[in-house]
């Protein structure tokens, strides 16, 4: 008999290739063990790729990460499984088998180039849900210009099978009946780093979303301020094109609110608050702009010097309140609220050509069935309980299981980046000990 | 390729999306380019940076036989290793490659002046072609790592990174400059969320370390040098109390040197009284059925704290930070000791109760009665001691009443600064430091751990204030950036380096005391004595090129001839033919 437990010790499966999964992936990686790294999405890159600036230095999001992305992909010891989902795992600590179906793409990844033509000629456009679906997108498509890797992928519930792409790709890399496939590994450890999805802002009524085309949730301002955005970073109203002079941000939308099941702070919203504030100063200096918020949590590294800047340089106005029903101007779209300001008691009757919601976090969709199929406990929110926060904090129920980026907790980028390479550590540990660590 | 071949060049103009093509006429620049001399091909791209751009590069080489390239797309501190990396794969030796920014450096500060951003432009991509046709292939080194990783500190974040690092199966050498291990953490009666003693978190990891066999432990001991560089530094450990030293070679090393409490002299009334105390202090009482009032050993029946003492003070050197761990861990201590106290009272500024269960600490607090109190910070709370006795006034914001306490122990959320010896330290590891006093990391957003020392990472609060559960998750996280430095085994080296001209150097050891680095050094064995460069020290800065009277040294990849080049293409661009006239 062969001792298949061998590769199983020298391989780790990273599921979600956003920053934290990539971080995880590249620290295994550089150490020697060879990486599986499975995304959902048919590219790398997660949540990271579709921010416009980051805090608290304003670096350009999608600029600092595309090394990144060109670092994980051409690593010699990362095999990337873009557009695949885990399907199975059976197995403990050190010996693994994982099922993992790639998704049919309906175009050969060894063949396309991303040149593009395909999407040139494609006559299908839908609602790009890259930018929020603000923008369009072709049916055969990139999810954004840096995609690693850079091969197109067929939305099957969008094409019309009209067959224009195939015709054009010069490679023959598009196969319109290509199938899922399955693929089984053999690893030692699985690091979950999932990610997270945003609060529906919905289901606050009271803000009016959905309803009101000017209010907006902040992901949705990230694309529209963004050069790469659907509007090439003109931030405008979404109701009549004009740029808007009074701009509101509501924090805490979905976070730290027992009666919506999300007790529990963010972490990141009040950041990405005042720094879309600032961006929004930055668009346009004449532009009144005012935060609306519960506490300005401003604790990571730079970060209470960041707010203090949107106070004192980019002129940001602060109102601590929560905001009441928004009423929306029939005729201007204009939007108006009462809120009370709580630090002087006055109540103050606003109106803003903008608003924009600043929900908070939840875990991936995908987090609940993992764990189930994991038998991981999970927080009433639905986060992953870890073993212990001063002695296991990357540790699961499932000791071949361990957790990073947002998958066990909301998390900003610095914190997602350092759990990445500490569960890389915890990962090369437990498998470079054989499992007995 | 060799240095004789007449050079083609090829030129990649990025639009960057909009971000450059937005101002500058993009498709202008790449055609003007095209007619400058030895450039053979020039076009222009979405995205250089993407797979596609990469791919583009690699082709042209190929394609055109080109042997140097020029992208105009953003800065190099953002692109020029990725683009090195391409030139490589396409066959060129790194160093034929030249970036231009025309992106911070034009689209982004012209953004109302396009067509004058257009014109710098070209005057940029002018004179880095003009540099490009000038530049030199440049070798490659590697060295070997010692496999042996250096930890100094011997707090939490120092006995996590300790132990990872040697549980992975490499040795490590942990320095901490008092005579315990444990840092602050051991000390302190109560942690959060969980309830535990900090002895109990580290007693076992402390045990852990002193029984590995491949930890070596220097207590009541400082690192005083630190030569050499990535993979190779010499480290000499001296006992505070023996005086002796020891010498250790290691090829990794890890920062968690963490914080002092601030002591708050002139805050508060804090020298006034024993029953004004830092957190830090409530912390590390012993622990008791009542909470004893330090001044005459009676049981405590009101209690107060104040928040953000010497954190958020705009304006104050290394006090604008916010301590991060403060509003946890006074909230987590208001709810535990208001079960043996009658009245709790909190003064914040802001409640930052952000980690995960912590948010349930401060709603507890308040079922239990802990009022919570927000003051301005313009108008900070007064406190004053009389006859023994502490009274506070402050103007609650919410309620706008000027409100009176008489606590018989006040508590001040002190911040988190750093050690002392911080600046000592800074200096040995040739480390930076932010306005917060505490290191800078490589980058605050996607590379928190490591430095700009290459070898040298920082975890815990070193790195910034923050709690003990996320120093935990730091010092793993710089473990493993140790740990695969050691496990690689060897690590490329800077190459573009001073280099002496033993012919024309009259040994006045000008550059000796002019480099900051200690790279630069007399090698005796040459007749007569010559300078000489150790290259796995040189960062390439130039001062002692500039500082040599006898212009014996040379900075590879910043030639003179190079520089030249280029001020001559900015300032006659006639003289280059196929210039543009103007």
């Amino acid at each position: 008999m062969v001792d298949t437990n061998n590769d199983a010790l020298k391989s780790i499966l990273v599921v979600g290739g956003g920053v934290a999964g990539m971080q995880a992936a590249l620290d295994a990686a550089n150490q020697g063990y060879r990486v599986y790294l499975v995304e959902k999405n048919p590219s790398i890159g997660g949540r990271m790729a579709a921010l416009d600036k980051t805090f608290p230095t304003l670096d350009c999001s999608a600029c600092i990460l595309t090394p990144r992305l060109s670092e994980v992909a051409r690593h010699p010891n990362i095999e990337l499984l873009t557009y695949s989902e885990v399907e199975h795992v059976q197995g403990t600590l050190g010996d693994m088998r994982v099922r993992v179906r790639r998704k049919a793409r309906f175009v050969d990844e060894t063949k396309c180039s991303g040149c593009g033509d395909c999407a040139r000629e494609c006559p299908v456009e839908v609602p790009n849900e890259f930018d929020e679906g603000l923008g369009f997108r072709k049916a055969i498509y990139v999810m954004f210009p840096q995609s690693t890797p850079n091969v197109y992928t067929i939305d099957s519930s969008a094409c019309i099978r009209c067959k224009r792409c195939v015709r054009v790709c010069e490679r023959g890399a598009i196969d319109l009946d290509m199938q899922d496939s399955t693929v089984e590994l053999h690893v030692g450890v699985i690091i979950l780093s999932t990610g997270y999805r945003l609060f529906d802002v919905r289901k606050y009524p009271r803000y009016g979303y959905g309803r009101y085309p000017n209010v907006i949730t902040a992901m949705e301002f990230e694309r529209l301020i963004n050069a790469a955005g659907p509007t090439n970073g003109h931030l405008i109203r979404l109701t009549d094109g004009a740029v808007p002079k009074r701009i509101a941000f509501i924090q805490c939308v979905g976070a730290r609110d027992v009666k919506k099941g999300v007790p529990n702070c963010s972490r990141v919203c009040c950041m990405y608050g005042v720094k879309n504030a600032v961006m929004a100063r930055e668009h346009d200096p004449d532009a009144e702009v005012s935060v609306y918020y519960a506490d300005i949590r401003a604790f990571g590294k730079g970060f209470e010097e960041f707010y203090e800047m949107a106070r004192s340089r980019f002129g940001v106005n602060f109102v601590k309140g929560r905001v009441g029903e928004i009423i929306e101007d029939p005729e201007t779209q204009n939007l108006r609220f009462e809120v009370e300001d709580t630090l002087s008691g006055r109540i103050l009757n606003v109106e803003h050509d903008l608003v924009v919601l600043c929900p908070g976090l939840q875990p991936a969709d995908d987090l609940h069935r993992l764990a189930e199929m994991l038998g991981l406990r999970t927080s009433e929110d639905g986060y992953v309980e870890i073993r212990d926060a001063l002695t296991a904090p990357l540790e699961t129920d499932h000791p071949g299981v361990l957790v990073c980026g947002c998958a066990d907790g909301p998390k900003d980028i610095p914190d997602s980046v350092t759990a990445g390479s500490a569960a890389a550590m915890r990962a090369t540990i437990l498998l470079s000990s054989g499992g007995a660590k | 390729m060799t240095e004789s071949e007449e050079p083609r060049i090829g030129v990649f103009v990025c639009h960057c999306g909009h971000n450059i093509a937005g101002t500058v006429d993009v498709e202008r620049v790449a055609k003007v380019a095209a007619t400058f001399p030895h450039v053979v091909f020039s076009t222009d791209e979405m995205f250089m940076c993407s797979d596609s751009g990469q791919q583009l590069i690699r082709d042209k080489i190929k394609e055109h036989g080109l042997n140097r390239v020029v992208v105009a797309s953003c800065s190099p501190r953002m692109h020029e290793p990725t683009f090195r990396r391409v030139v490589e794969e396409g066959g060129l030796n790194r160093y034929l490659y030249e970036q231009v920014n025309l992106r911070e450096h034009v689209s982004w500060c012209h953004m109302h002046e396009p067509e004058a951003a257009t014109e710098k432009a070209i005057d940029l991509v002018r004179m880095s072609v003009a540099r490009a046709a000038r530049l030199e292939s440049i070798p490659v080194k590697t060295v070997q790592v010692t496999p042996r990783a250096l930890v100094v500190g011997g707090g939490i974040a120092g006995l996590r990174a300790a132990l990872d690092i040697a549980d992975r199966g490499f040795e490590v050498v942990l320095v901490e400059k008092r005579p315990q291990l444990g840092g602050h953490v051991i000390h302190w009666t109560h942690m959060f969320p969980a309830d535990r003693s900090g002895r109990e978190v580290v007693s076992p990891m402390i045990d852990e370390v002193m029984d590995h066999d491949l930890i070596t432990v220097y207590t009541d001991s400082k690192v005083t040098a630190l030569d050499g560089y990535i993979g190779n530094f010499d480290i000499t450990i001296k006992s505070n109390k023996t005086g002796e030293e020891h010498k250790v070679k290691v090829g990794a090393v890890i920062v968690a040197t963490g914080f002092e409490p601030f002591k708050p002299i002139g805050y508060y009334a804090y020298e006034d009284s024993p029953d004004i105390m830092t957190l830090a202090e409530l912390q590390e009482m012993p622990p008791s059925d009542e909470l004893l009032r330090p001044s005459d050993g009676k049981p405590a029946k009101k209690l107060a704290f104040i928040g953000c003492v010497g954190s958020r003070e705009p304006g104050v050197k290394g006090h604008e930070h916010c301590s991060r761990y403060c509003c946890s861990a006074v909230a987590k201590a208001a709810s535990d000791l208001k079960d043996r106290v009658d009245e709790v009272v909190v003064l914040y500024q802001d409640v930052r109760t952000y980690g995960r269960g912590h948010e349930e600490i401060h709603r507890l607090a308040r079922e239990k009665r802990v009022i919570f109190s927000k003051y301005n910070p313009d108008e900070r709370p007064e406190v004053w001691v009389k006859r023994g006795k502490i009274t506070m006034r402050w103007r609650d914001v919410l309620a706008d009443d000027l409100l009176e306490f008489k606590p018989d122990i006040l508590v001040l959320a002190s911040a988190m600064v750093p050690p002392e010896d911080v600046e000592e330290i800074a200096k040995i590891f040739s480390l930076t430091r932010s306005s917060d006093g505490f290191f800078n990391p490589e980058h605050i957003k996607l590379a928190p751990l490591t430095t700009h020392t290459a070898g040298i990472m920082i975890a815990g609060v070193a790195q910034a204030a923050k709690n003990a559960s996320e120093t935990v998750v730091d010092a793993s996280g710089a473990a493993a950036k140790a740990a695969a430095l050691l496990a690689r085994g060897e690590v490329e080296i800077e190459s573009t380096v001073a280099s002496v001209n033993p012919d024309v150097c009259s040994s006045c050891h000008t550059c000796i005391t002019a480099c900051p680095y200690g790279a630069m050094s007399i090698d005796e064995s040459h007749d007569p004595p010559v300078a000489h460069v150790t290259e796995a020290k040189c960062h390439g800065c130039g001062t002692c090129a500039a500082g040599c009277p006898s212009g014996a040294i040379t900075m590879l990849h910043s030639t003179d001839d190079q520089i030249l080049s280029m001020v001559e293409a900015l300032l006659m661009p006639a003289q280059m033919s196929g210039g543009e006239a103007r």
